[in-house]
């Protein structure tokens, strides 16, 4: 690896869940794991960022005050589901220029129970009409799917089996619990076709990574893992159909925020889908783990049932998807989601995720993908 | 809420100022507004500024079709969260993407029968009055089929 190559050096997981614990209390433990595991202490950080999208203002340097007083730069970064992936690329693109070599990047969230707070990102006159239902725009789309390419509820129900499977294997998840394929299919209907065990519910909880350049990492020691790519985008002018949107062209299909960010991302660390070992995809809905398989190149478009259905996309298939267990089991602290998902994908790369190993991977994706079409995709390699 | 908005609480408000219009005082009336670009001939959904393709400026108001074809649709089984105006209580209504033949699509309620829809049915425009709370009335809209 060439000396100027940026690697994360320490990772850092406080569960995901719903917990009597502040903010502060989920993002000290996870930003004190991140610097343990890179041998470092608080003062060897010269930037940090906090991914957030649901905590009040300035919640970054409120946090990060329970690790000692600082005058280092510490900024907020928030981007809807994608807020992790915006953060991190915010601590490359600051490591890049120059200025500083050592960043820690920590996602905290706080949410709710329940349908998130509408207000956030709808209009008043969807409020009032009926459209505030994130749900709503995911089964919509998922209806559309399955009239165009026969995907079925079987196999939408599959990626929920398989993911709820692989959570019985991850301490960090809410759920820890697998289904059969008839419990799943006979859960409630929460919009149709989705079901109550094919969504993901908000939560709490907080990841953080520290990054460094491979030079500096080298004088460290550890088990850096290197970022091949970090990329974020929102959607271009109808290029996706999801929450908020109130309407969509019916003569413009734009290339989705998913192809678009995964195109820069592989662009980036010049390789693609074949070359990638393993995956953690933004799966709010089973129905989207399906789509963005297809968007991130893994099979053709509406060829996402079929590759489910063949179990190509479990932990011992051709190419892995969600080994942690995914949003389904996890839940989805907005802010912290992303970084959750490098977490895995840097153990992966290590080699020490125990029973839900992918045999030999040297390479990993993370993607997420939310509201106004927000989308991130982080490339990691050995 | 300020004096001006207390003391018009018997006028019927447009839902979304610049996207739906109808005769004051006749709740039976309801269009639908949208924008076409003189420029790349895209049309969108309300009055804009800028045309959302192409960016132009160069924009005139058109009003929307009030038929279309269902293109996808969801049912909604719980009271969606916010200060929805919908039927108390909670009624389960079927949510679509309707294609109108200015070529967009626009997300619109559905009135009637859940069971009774799919991809494909032909749809009409349909006035829908919202009551909030506090008495003030909204000109909203729907969209339902042909026979219902």
């Amino acid at each position: 690896m060439s000396s100027s190559e940026i690697v994360i050096l320490g990772t850092g997981i406080h569960p995901f869940g719903r917990f009597d614990r502040s903010p502060e209390d989920l993002g000290a433990a996870a930003a004190r794991q991140a610097l343990l595991e890179a041998g470092l202490t608080w003062p060897d950080i010269q930037a940090a960022y906090l991914s957030r999208m649901y905590l009040p203002a300035t919640s970054g340097a409120r946090i990060l005050s329970r690790l000692g007083g600082t005058d280092i730069s510490i900024v907020d970064i928030e981007a809807a589901c994608a807020s992790g992936g915006a953060a991190l690329r915010q601590a490359v693109l600051a490591i890049r220029s120059g200025e500083v070599d050592t960043v820690l990047v920590l996602g905290v969230e706080k949410m709710p129970r329940g349908f998130m707070d509408p207000s956030m990102i709808y209009a008043d006159w969807q409020v009032r009409m009926g459209m505030s239902m994130n749900p709503a725009y995911w089964s919509m789309r998922a209806r559309r799917h399955m009239h165009e390419f026969g995907t079925t509820e079987e196999q939408i129900a599959t990626v929920a089996w398989k993911n709820h499977r692989n959570s019985v294997e991850n301490p960090n998840a809410m759920y820890r619990k697998a289904f059969t394929m008839e419990q799943i299919l006979g859960s409630k209907l929460v919009c149709d076709p989705i079901r109550l065990l094919e969504i993901c519910a908000p939560n709490d909880g907080a990841a953080a990574v520290v990054l460094t350049t491979a030079g500096r990492a080298r004088e460290l020691g550890g088990e850096p893992v290197t970022i091949a790519a970090c990329a974020h985008t929102i959607a271009r002018y109808s290029a996706d159909f999801r929450c908020p949107a109130d309407s969509m062209s019916a003569t413009i299909a734009n290339p989705g925020p998913t192809e678009v960010t995964a195109l820069k991302a592989y662009e980036q660390a010049g390789f693609g889908p074949g070359d990638i070992d393993c995956f953690e995809v933004q799966d709010t809905d089973a129905f989207c783990e399906i789509e963005i398989c297809e968007q991130l190149g893994l099979c053709e478009v509406g060829g996402g049932g079929p590759l489910v259905e063949g179990g190509h996309t479990e932990i011992g298939g051709r190419c892995p998807v969600n080994m942690s267990g995914g949003l389904i089991s996890k839940g989805e602290p907005v802010g912290a989601s992303h970084l959750g998902q490098v977490v895995e994908i840097v153990s992966q790369l290590r080699g020490k995720s125990g029973a839900r190993q992918v045999e030999g991977a040297r390479s990993g994706l993370a993607h997420v993908l939310g509201a106004g079409g927000n989308c991130a995709v982080t490339i990691l390699k050995a | 809420m300020n004096k001006a908005d207390a003391t018009s609480n018997d006028a019927i408000r447009p839902v979304r100022e610049g996207l739906v219009s109808g005769t004051a005082g006749d709740p039976a009336d309801i269009r639908l507004l949208g924008s076409r670009c003189v420029s790349c001939g895209e049309v969108s959904m309300g009055t804009n500024e800028v045309c959302l393709n192409c960016g132009s400026d160069r924009i005139s108001g058109i009003e929307l079709a009030s038929e279309g074809e269902l293109w996808t649709y969801t049912i909604i089984r719980h009271k969606p969260p916010g200060g929805y105006l919908g039927p108390e209580p909670f009624e389960p209504f079927a949510l679509g993407l309707v294609e109108l033949a200015d070529g967009i699509r626009i997300v619109a309620p559905l009135d009637g029968d859940v069971d009774s829809f799919e991809i494909g049915v032909r749809l009409r425009l349909k006035p829908w009055i919202l009551r909030s709370p506090d008495g003030q009335q909204y000109r909203a809209f729907r969209f339902a089929t042909f026979s219902s």
